[in-house]
């Protein structure tokens, strides 16, 4: 039989169009904002990044099965808001409050994935009820107020290896884990067959419910843990994460997972979010109107996921 | 009651539950939980506040109750009702979110349908609301608004009147503005970040902070949203630091967000170069505000606001008063006037 | 006096490329009127292509089409069938959730004022349905709840709803039984008197031999040659279809057969499978023979638990306790596998590699506490993909770009990878061209040698004859006769396979005492 294989390795092509694409915009903002090739501004980055991406990943596993969760946003703002009633109203240790909250978090994704299993309902419905339970709960465990921690998590945020923040490497480890997960291990294989033919998987002799349960826990627990990175910067505010799933999900979406599910890489949604993040700190630095911040994003958003489309058709060879 | 929020959310639930039905497999499930949903619901929603027929029923329809100012301003006109149960009686409802402005304008709808006799209102919007409020007055109910001051030009265009409780955001913010000033010198770089750009007391708060800058020939470089939110203020003080590293100070349009430039101020480490101005005074803030690291903010009351305008709704509903605006205290806050 | 026929479509040296594989290449056709014209070839030589070209579905990037003397270059399927050229394609491209008066008429409804008139269309879709022979097929029934036979017989209705001059038929008989064949054939004779072409794709020779006026064998894209059908006996056929000297050479032999594998004892599924009992022995193979909707597919599925069971119990492997298999993962665990018969939907992850579909059933053999070994997978796939000939040029392709019949080689793949010895296979030929049908043929002899239990469900009833040891009928769900080979009696087979049809007394005594 002929057999050629094409050298260039896939993922090169597809990472190096990502990061082409985040280079362009770096470029364009160092010429229109001032100080924008600062130390000082790839610091703000690596600070701002962490606990989005620690959420896009979890999207991006929960997208790979072709399910949505869409209360990413809500139920880390549950889980920062226990930290906070634990760590001040209760008195408790601060690693007590800590596990708390991961564990709220993951509590939160093992139920968006038992009633979503159970019952083989959509996951848009369920995470969208969870979004709401979720806010409710913040609302009603903090009594709507803003709980301010007194240096208890200052620790996490100003602890520094070689200059860079913990929450950053934690992200980028768990980045880095998670894309190992995805492409080198049976779960990882399982996880995209579920969403590319999930009644092809069951007839192969595999269960899909136990694997789409692990996804959306493992988006709760993600959850709980960017919670922890919210709050030690910005103190337990019930309404921290507000519309953070839908920033979320672009990131995702940009780095070319497939919204159909069956299709993703996390790598690649690191590069989203730090395309989302780049593009968010350089239109601030460049002091733009609040309209030309938002049509600006919007169109990116756009030409980004138009970006993909070709990419995946020059991949299938499909010309013309 | 906060039914009436439930109630919203309820259908719009409903609503899209019965849209994912439509999608194969799920069917039968759904259904059955809609139904649950649908039979638990109904008598939740159904349940009344007992009115006595004498006393006067008075509505509050608030902004958000999920924020920390209108929430402590709730809990303001709940515990001053409680104290005078016998005089009148209250329902207080609250939209999800500060934009939704359509929702306020569907409950304040409902509560014509229901023939209160007072509304008292912190409008989502200085304009879009002023139409449903004539309504209101036409079906006799008295209405006084709260917090943010319904657009004078619009009143005037559909010939009506309301009288407006409340402080002025603009005063406040000149207050602390002027008190920055005294720190500073004259031509220092300054940085605003203002709150959602179409609400009202967010403007007036902007202009106050500005005004007291300009007054005093400091250096706007910088004046952007923050979306009243912490992580986004955050964003923008932290791009605002790095583009401008001789700033001086940043004036934030509420607290929530003053948390967030303190969080960028601190990873920028500067600290003890940078002064933040807040608006609101929220109780996490006051700690900071004695160490110093928020430099001040602006206290407007907010659990006597409410009280305010039911009291001024209760004299014009006994005739005591004609409809006038009365201004409400607004107080600087610092870490002198804490001590 | 082929040459007194008018040309209606003329193909000069047309090519198609798929990154680097050249699919078809400077292929040279006429198309007469009145005349059925086969095409031939291995999968994956390009037939699905070349007839995808013709209806439009497909660009050509060489080469020139004539209708009629003027030059055709259709942009889109629609284009193609206004200058009344029609396509059944050989992957269904039914609407699941239309009903099938709807799917017959896609492309004009009839309407008035935009809605459309239902009386109008399921009177036209049943009389059209009667006309073919299709009555038992309801015009108001959702296509996706049809079994694959029906839907396949359902595309078919569509492609002769409408005048045409040139009818396209890509592997029409892939999932149908004989009758149906026989009305299909009734059908293409018609419209070749009416003078239109017929382009005819099978890999069944038997059939093309009484159909097809001319034959065009193609291999690697390229036109080997086209002669009339006279001219060439099936093994001239078959030798230049692979490029080599091939003989039809399978026979048998007397298996040994072993110990019971499987015995299914009074199997019941709903209304489709009643009260079934038979037994598999290692080394054998144990072949399914019946009408379509016989519930031969149902009883597999219930057996493999991809379906739940009503009734009945499943002893595996001599045991004397029942084994409990509520879902296709216990029935892989105890050594069953099930090859289904509808590859696309329910065999194959259709946008991933070829690797991934094969290992997908048995990973765990390639991986060491869940970590895939990569080096290893990739190994074994490839030597699968050799021993089975499936073409591919990298075993990085995704599913959907292989051929129809290379799909169906991939399932198989993916269920000789696991250790499973208990293999059922449901229309495994299905598609299949005859060079790698013997080979499946000689496959599955062998993994019975190696005392596996085999079960095949085909509908081609020779097939069976040929490949089997026993075959059981079965007829309106029940199980009514197995039949050993000694040689077996084709006319006895057939008359088992209608016998719950005619004298349904059986069944009608059996529900009353329910
Ligand atoms: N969309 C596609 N992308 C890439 N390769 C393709 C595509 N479609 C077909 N091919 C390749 O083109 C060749 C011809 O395929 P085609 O479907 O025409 O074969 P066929 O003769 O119909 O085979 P079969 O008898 O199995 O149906 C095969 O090698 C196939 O893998
Ligand atoms: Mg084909």
């Amino acid at each position: 039989m002929k057999r050629f294989s094409w050298k260039l390795p896939v993922w090169l092509t597809d990472y190096l169009g990502m990061a082409g694409a985040l280079a362009i915009l770096l470029a364009v903002f160092g010429f229109t904002a001032e100080n924008f090739f600062s130390r000082s501004t790839f610091l703000i980055i690596a600070d701002q990044v962490p606990d989005i991406t620690i959420l896009a990943v979890g999207m991006t596993f929960v997208l790979i099965i072709a399910g949505i969760d869409l209360s990413v946003g809500s139920v880390m703002g549950l889980s920062g808001t226990v930290v906070g009633a634990l760590l001040v109203n209760a008195g408790q240790p601060v690693w007590l409050a800590v596990m708390a909250g991961v564990v709220v978090g993951f509590g939160c994704g093992l139920l968006n994935g038992l009633v979503t299993v159970r019952w083989s309902l959509p996951s848009f419905i369920v995470t969208l009820g969870m979004m709401e339970i979720a806010r409710g709960a913040a609302l009603r465990v903090t009594q709507s107020r803003t709980i301010y921690i007194p240096g208890y998590l200052d620790f996490i945020t100003e602890t520094r290896l070689l200059g860079i923040s913990l929450p950053f490497l934690l992200a980028v480890g768990i980045v880095l884990l998670a894309q190992l997960v995805l492409s080198r291990t049976v779960f990882g294989r399982y996880m995209v067959a579920v969403g590319t033919n999930e009644e092809a998987v069951r007839l192969s002799g595999i269960n899909p419910r136990p694997i789409k349960l692990v996804v959306f826990a493992l988006s709760g627990l993600l959850a709980g843990l960017a919670s922890i990175i919210q709050t030690a910067r910005y103190q337990a505010n019930p309404n921290n994460g507000q519309g953070v799933e839908l920033q979320v999900i672009a990131a995702v979406v940009i780095g070319g997972t497939s919204l159909m599910g069956g299709r993703g890489s996390v790598i690649s949604t690191f590069f989203g979010v730090l395309i989302i993040s780049v593009l968010e700190t350089g239109l601030a630095q460049a002091n733009a109107q609040e309209s030309t911040k938002r049509l600006i994003t919007g169109a990116v958003i756009v030409a980004a996921v138009i970006l993909d489309y070709y990419r995946q058709r020059i991949r299938h060879g499909k010309a013309g | 009651m906060v039914a009436q929020t439930f109630v919203q959310d309820f259908i719009e639930f409903i609503t899209k539950g019965i849209q994912m039905m439509e999608t194969k497999r799920s069917r039968l499930p759904a259904a059955g939980i809609l139904f649950l949903g649908l039979m638990l619901g109904i008598p939740a929603c159904a349940r009344k506040t007992p009115s006595g027929p004498d006393k006067p029923v008075l509505a509050l329809v608030m902004k958000s109750l999920a924020n920390e100012f209108f929430k402590t301003m709730e809990e303001g006109a709940r515990q001053h009702h409680q104290e005078r149960a016998s005089q009148y009686d209250l329902k207080v409802v609250g939209i999800k979110n500060e934009e939704d402005v359509s929702q306020q304008i569907k409950y304040v709808e409902t509560l014509i349908a229901q023939k209160v006799d007072a509304i008292v209102i912190a409008p989502s919007d200085s304009k879009a609301l002023v139409k449903v409020c004539k309504q209101a007055m036409e079906a006799g109910i008295v209405v006084v608004n709260i917090d943010n001051k319904l657009d004078a030009e619009v009143l005037a265009s559909n010939g009506i009147k309301i009288p407006f409780v409340g402080p002025d955001n603009r005063k406040g913010a000149r207050l602390a503005g002027d008190y920055l000033a005294r720190r500073l010198q004259a031509g220092d770089a300054v940085a605003i970040i203002e709150g959602v750009p179409n609400a009202f007391n967010g403007i007036q708060r902007k202009l106050g902070f500005e005004e007291a800058m300009k007054a005093s020939g400091m250096n706007i470089v910088s004046s952007q949203s923050g979306y009243w939110e912490t992580a986004k203020a955050n964003q923008v003080a932290a791009a605002i630091l790095t583009s401008h590293p001789a700033l001086k100070a940043i004036l934030c349009a509420n607290d929530s967000m003053a948390l967030g430039a303190m969080a960028a101020v601190k990873a920028a480490g500067k600290t003890s170069d940078v002064h933040i101005v807040g608006f609101d005074n929220i109780e996490a803030v006051q700690t900071l505000l004695r160490e110093g690291r928020i430099l001040a903010t602006v206290d407007q009351h907010g659990d006597k606001l409410a009280i305010y305008g039911i009291e001024y709704a209760l004299d014009i509903l006994k005739g005591q008063t004609t409809p006038a605006d009365k201004e409400t205290p607004v107080d600087l806050i610092t870490a002198e006037t804490l001590r | 006096m082929n040459q007194i026929r008018p040309v209606i479509l003329e193909l000069r040296g047309i090519g198609k490329s798929f990154g680097p594989v050249r699919a078809v290449d400077a292929v040279v056709l006429r198309l007469q009127g009145g005349q059925v014209h086969a095409l031939v070839g291995e999968n994956g030589a390009g037939k699905s292509t070349l007839s995808k070209i013709m209806a439009g579905m497909l660009a050509p990037d060489g080469g020139q089409m004539m209708l009629d003397a003027k030059p055709y270059a259709p942009s889109n399927r629609n284009e193609a069938e206004q200058s009344g050229i029609r396509i059944v394609t050989q992957e269904f491209n039914l609407i699941s959730t239309l009903t099938v008066a709807e799917n017959i008429f896609f492309n004009d409804l009839p309407r008035s004022c935009g809605v459309i008139r239902y009386s109008t269309l399921n009177e036209k879709a049943s009389r059209l349905l009667q006309q073919i022979g299709l009555d038992f097929i309801h015009p108001t029934s959702r296509a996706g709840d049809l079994p694959v036979g029906s839907q396949q017989l359902v595309e078919i209705a569509s492609g002769l709803s409408r005048q045409c001059r040139l009818l396209i038929l890509d592997e029409p008989t892939a999932s149908l039984t004989d009758k149906e064949t026989e009305l299909l054939f009734s059908q293409i004779k018609a419209l070749c008197r009416q003078g239109a072409a017929v382009v005819y794709i099978s890999h069944r020779m038997e059939e093309i031999r009484r159909i097809a006026d001319v034959v065009t064998i193609l291999r690697d894209g390229r036109v080997v040659c086209t002669d009339t059908m006279d001219s060439l006996t099936t093994g001239e056929i078959v030798n230049r279809m692979v490029g080599r000297d091939w003989s039809d050479e399978y026979r048998r032999t007397t298996p040994e057969t072993g110990p019971v594998a499987l015995r299914v004892e009074h199997l019941s599924v709903g209304k489709k499978v009643r009260d079934i009992s038979f037994v598999a022995h290692r080394g054998e193979i144990l072949g399914f023979a019946g009408l379509m909707g016989a519930g031969r597919t149902e009883a597999m599925r219930a057996i493999f638990g991809a379906d739940p069971i009503d009734s009945g119990r499943i002893y595996l492997h001599g045991s004397q306790r029942p084994s409990r298999i509520a879902s296709p993962k216990d029935a892989v665990r105890h050594g069953i596998a099930l090859l289904t018969e509808n590859r696309k939907e329910e065999g194959l992850l259709l946008i991933k590699s070829i690797r991934s579909n094969c290992t997908l059933a048995s990973m765990e053999k390639f991986s060491t506490a869940g970590y895939v070994r990569s080096a290893r997978e990739k190994k074994h796939v490839g030597g699968l993909a050799d021993r089975l000939r499936l073409r591919c040029w990298n075993t990085e392709q995704a599913a959907w770009e292989l051929s129809g019949g290379n799909q169906q080689k991939l399932v198989v793949a993916k269920w000789l990878s696991t250790e499973c010895d208990i293999l059922i296979f449901d229309e495994p030929t299905r598609g299949i061209d005859v060079g790698a049908k013997f080979e499946l043929y000689h496959l599955l002899s062998d993994l019975a040698r190696r005392q596996k239990a085999i079960l095949v469900v085909s509908s081609d009833l020779k097939e069976l004859m040929l490949l089997c040891d026993r075959i059981a009928v079965m007829s309106a769900g029940r199980l009514v006769e197995v039949f050993d080979r000694k040689p077996f009696d084709e006319a006895a087979i057939n008359r088992a396979a209608f016998r719950e049809y005619v004298h349904p007394v059986h069944s009608q005594e059996h529900e009353r005492n329910a």
